[in-house]
């Protein structure tokens, strides 16, 4: 599993190396190791609990008390400013809050803040960059409605355009499917498998939804307890031993599906 | 194993810094207040005022230290100091220096032919000395004698109105000290380059020095040592006669009735009138509080309620139909009596009647060489 | 990034016409914006208690700031009043009316708050309570040619802010929910102090009242030259950080993750409004409605981008204020607080209906 992570002018890669996190008294990740080669699509899966949002925050830099180190695209995370990070990787919210009415394209256009010059702020090619990240993550229809008016799931992909729009080639994803619809839960994996193959965007989700994690994700990493405890293509991963130990659940597997 | 990454802090003790600051905020405020010490009622009380706003002003002094903030400029006595006017100041007086009540000191060079005043009192002070027509300025509560009612308003509740003053240019300007005039228009006006000078008076005589003073800043010294003179006397008449009886009866004098009761404080200049017209005074707690709880005034019990605030519609009839008065000594005995308050809390020359009018609601059959006007207010 | 269209983007040009409709608007506001601002600079000077022709006015200007030296036809009371009373007036209302929707515009965004206002973290009563104390105060002190008043007006705000923030837990990610309820807390405690004060008072009580709704009627070059000053760096360091304040609009998460330094800039951005806010209302005393609304009427008309609200805002909290003071001055002296609420709220109530319909605060 171990392709090279060296600056690649396609997608970035993500490295972790004996990665431990606490909470307090509480450690909550064990020594992870962890490679994400450029423009692979993980998906990490597991029981609540786990450590996975854990380890989206030491990629984030959010986590204030972690051990190891993190490499992005081969390096460090703490040698990289918050701003380059952020042209390199783009992390896309939750359901996220709105105080003052936003126009869609307006959401999307602060996507382009890490690349915005600090006294003239947007520049044509900001503004390109804001009109194609919209029509690749097809939400280019809604241009000019309030983004607070907008159904969960087109919000979600509002949000996603906004990532895309940052131009990173690393895209984190933290649950993107909660609140959505059947519909729209295949639109945005469906576009993820999209930006994965056509740009080379190397993609890492969070998935609760073991089915759709089986069926959208090329490689799954499955943590339990803090700790790895399973990482390959879905098949391998999931069986039905590993979802008793893990999950504690007695799953069947029904052929022709996943 | 790489090093861990502390970014946390440790959690600082909050409760120190709260106390700490509350201790703080209070000592800051109760030390200025205390600092500032008692002073004058002057906005506090009254009923819905159809005339004149709540403002009192005639701005009631009291008798505490003295509130007023000396001046930058040397100060060395707090009070008018005016030599007695000597028949060399007559009329060729100027150029002249004043200590104003504030004890800034004010020098003019001539005599003044343009005056603006910032209370009643002084404008009913510049008229009784003859020189109504120098009045260029006046406020809108000036009430007295008819004429000032048509003089130009340069100051109202809100403060003075600069661009007026300064169009009408005056060559003195009479402000009323304890922040009556506010504090920043007279330095404002004295940036300008006019001539301020502060009145303030605590007592009565402090009241008959600033005529003086008066007198003395527009030229006409004789008159107003004649105007005093005659008030002196009048005073002294009327507290000969009221001393007479050799009685002293509690009397509450009613400053004000919405939305508390209001009465003179302690060392008050109320409360100084009502002891020279023969009575004794019903104050509040403190020399900063000017509300009194109807229960400290039912245990003081007055034999005599003085209405002040009749002028606004409060009558006697009303004032005895409240709750818990019922058995005060003054409504058994029909003792409420309505006065004109301008004439009593006003510092002006008509407060020697004023006072003679207050022996009158505390004693009726007083005995006067002549009697004080007599008062128009609830059909009395 | 490519500056090159593609071709699947045919079917948004239809809808990027309407964003250059919205991306040219704001320079045109800003334009109208400065016409407005100066007009009402020129009509608060013209206009006032004291009827001045407006010729007279005008020539009175040139005379003293171009040097212009045609013959005198004024009186020294009339140049008197327009140059000391007038022309410092209206400067200071116009600094206060930036500071303030400046001051307003930050705190909204920053706290994420649509009914936040330059007096959310306290200063309003951190400054009154100053100002009370310096009234009680016999003490007459002028460094600067400002009074204790001013001064004490200015610290008290400084102080209250700078309690919220300790109290809140300070510099770093403590819950913005929780620096709006210190904030509130804080205000509440010094309003009590307030209360406190003004019924100590007595015959200051007037003035403590006067403080509180705000006024230009001691306006002086004195105070402005200090005044301004802060309030102008203020502003303009506030401007330059219109990047902060869009990246923080869908929270503090997000803007780190766009890569703001958000502790850093949260410290900023709170300090500069909160010197802006103090220097404001320690010329003007308590003036509402300012910061509260010129922010969100800018924001009808752009949107939230703060690189368009914030400029917008200053100009047109300038001319507003100048604008009430106008008004407050014609009839004796209203304060002025009462007019930019009696004035103001009428008007932001019939822009909701009309513009952006549907636009929630």
């Amino acid at each position: 599993m171990s392709a090279s992570v060296g600056p690649h002018s396609g997608g970035v890669g993500v490295e972790f190396r004996r990665v431990g996190l606490a909470y307090g008294a509480r450690q909550v990740l064990h020594d992870i190791d962890l490679t994400i080669a450029a423009a692979e699509r993980v998906c990490l899966i597991g029981p609540n609990g786990a450590g996975k949002s854990s380890l989206l925050r030491c990629l984030a830099g959010t986590a204030s008390d972690r051990q190891g180190a993190v490499l992005v695209d081969g390096v460090p995370l703490e040698e990289l400013s918050r701003q380059t990070l952020a042209r390199r990787m783009a992390i896309v919210p939750g359901q996220v809050q709105l105080p003052f009415a936003t126009r869609v394209e307006e959401v999307v256009a602060l996507g382009r803040l890490p690349h915005e010059h600090p006294l003239l702020g947007a520049r044509p090619a900001d503004r390109i960059a804001v009109l194609r990240a919209m029509d690749r993550v097809g939400v280019a229809h809604l241009a000019g409605r309030d983004a607070r008016e907008l159904s969960m799931g087109e919000r979600q992909l509002v949000v996603l355009a906004m990532a895309v729009a940052q131009g990173g080639r690393l895209l984190i994803l933290d649950e993107p499917t909660v609140h959505l619809d059947l519909r729209h839960q295949v639109e945005v994996m469906t576009l993820l498998a999209d930006l994965n193959e056509r740009d080379g965007t190397t993609v890492l989700a969070v998935l609760h939804d073991l089915p759709l994690a089986m069926q959208s994700f090329p490689r799954l990493v499955l943590l339990a307890g803090g700790r790895i405890v399973a990482d390959g293509p879905p098949a391998e991963v999931i069986t039905a031993q590993r979802v008793r130990d893990v999950y504690g659940v007695e799953a069947r597997f029904v052929p022709g599906v996943g | 194993m790489a090093p861990r990454q502390r970014r946390t802090r440790p959690a600082k003790p909050r409760s120190g810094l709260i106390r700490t600051s509350l201790l703080l905020l209070s000592a800051a405020v109760l030390g200025a207040a205390c600092s500032a010490g008692p002073p004058a009622p002057s906005v506090a009380p009254t009923a819905s005022p159809p005339g004149p706003p709540t403002a009192s002003p005639s701005g009631i002094p009291t008798a505490s230290p003295s509130v007023a903030a000396p001046s930058p400029s040397v100060a060395v006595s707090p009070r008018a100091s005016a030599a007695a006017p000597s028949p060399s100041l007559a009329e060729t007086g100027f150029p002249v220096t004043l200590t104003d009540d504030e004890g800034t000191e004010v020098t003019l060079e001539a005599r003044p032919e343009r005056v603006i005043s910032l209370s009643p009192a002084n404008t009913e002070i510049v008229f009784a000395l003859g020189a109504g027509d120098v009045l260029v300025g006046g406020t809108d509560f000036d009430d007295f004698p008819a004429e000032a009612v048509d003089l130009p308003d340069v100051a109202t509740f809100t403060g003075v109105l600069l661009e007026q003053v300064v169009d009408l240019d005056p060559d003195l300007v009479l402000a009323a000290g304890n922040a009556f005039t506010p504090a920043a228009d007279i330095e404002r006006m004295r940036d300008l380059g006019f001539p301020v000078l502060v009145v303030y008076a605590e007592t009565v005589d402090e009241v008959l020095t600033d005529i003086e003073l008066i007198g003395q800043a527009i030229g006409r010294p004789e008159e107003a040592t004649d105007l005093t003179a005659g008030m002196s006397d009048r005073i002294e008449e009327v507290t000969d006669a009221a001393a007479a009886s050799g009685e002293a009866p509690r009397v509450f004098y009613q400053i004000g009735s919405e939305p508390e009761f209001y009465g003179p404080a302690p060392g008050s200049f109320i409360a100084d009138m009502v002891e020279l017209a023969g009575g004794d005074p019903i104050t509040t707690s403190d020399p900063a509080v000017f509300s009194i709880p109807v229960e400290r005034l039912v245990t003081a019990d007055p034999e005599i309620i003085v209405v002040g605030d009749a002028a606004y519609g409060v009558c006697p009839e009303q004032v005895a139909a409240r709750p818990g008065w019922r058995q005060m000594t003054a409504v058994r005995e029909g003792a409420v009596r309505p006065i004109d308050d301008t004439i009593v809390t006003r510092p002006g020359p008509r407060l020697a009647e004023g006072l003679a009018s207050l022996a009158v609601a505390i004693d009726p059959d007083i005995e006067l060489a002549s009697p004080p006007p007599p008062v128009t207010f609830c059909g009395s | 990034m490519s500056t090159g269209v593609a071709p699947d983007l045919a079917g948004t040009r239809l809808r990027l016409g309407r964003w250059e409709v919205l991306r040219r608007r704001p320079l045109w506001l800003l334009t109208a914006g400065l016409i407005l601002l100066l007009c009402s600079l020129v009509a608060g000077i013209v206009f006032g208690n004291v009827p001045v022709a407006p010729d007279q006015t005008l020539a009175i200007l040139a005379h003293r700031l171009l040097g212009w030296s045609g013959p005198v036809t004024w009186s020294p009371a009339a140049e008197t009043i327009v140059m000391e009373l007038r022309l410092p007036r209206v400067l200071t209302a116009m600094t206060v009316g930036t500071g303030l929707a400046l001051a307003g515009t930050v705190l909204q965004g920053l706290l994420r708050n649509p009914l936040a206002d330059p007096y959310v973290l306290g200063t309003a009563s951190g400054a009154a309570l100053g100002a009370a104390i310096a009234l009680l105060v016999p003490i007459q002190v002028a460094v600067l040619g400002l009074g204790l008043l001013h001064i004490l007006a200015f610290t008290g705000a400084l102080i209250a802010v700078w309690l919220v923030y300790r109290l809140s837990g300070g510099s770093s990610a403590g819950s913005l929910t929780s620096v709006l309820l210190t904030g509130y807390a804080v205000g509440s405690l010094l309003a009590a102090g307030l209360a406190l004060a003004m019924y100590l008072s007595g015959a200051h009580l007037r003035q403590i009242f006067f403080y509180l709704l705000g006024s230009f009627a001691t306006a002086s070059w004195q105070q402005l030259l200090v005044g301004l000053p802060l309030v102008a760096a203020g502003s303009v360091l506030i401007l330059m950080r219109a990047r902060s304040l869009n990246a923080l609009l869908l929270g503090e998460e997000t803007a780190l993750h766009l890569g703001l330094d958000v502790r850093r800039e949260r410290g900023i951005l709170l300090t500069l409004a909160s010197l802006v806010t103090a220097a404001s209302v320690a010329l003007a005393g308590l003036i509402g409605f300012v910061g509260l609304v010129v922010p969100h009427v800018v924001r009808i008309a752009v949107g939230p981008n703060a690189r368009a609200v914030l400029p917008l805002a200053a100009v047109f909290g300038a001319s507003f204020l100048v604008l009430a003071d106008l008004v407050a001055r014609i009839p004796g002296e209203i304060p002025v607080g009462i007019v930019t609420a009696v004035v103001g709220a009428p008007f932001f109530l019939s822009l909701l209906r009309r513009f952006r319909s549907g636009y929630e605060l």
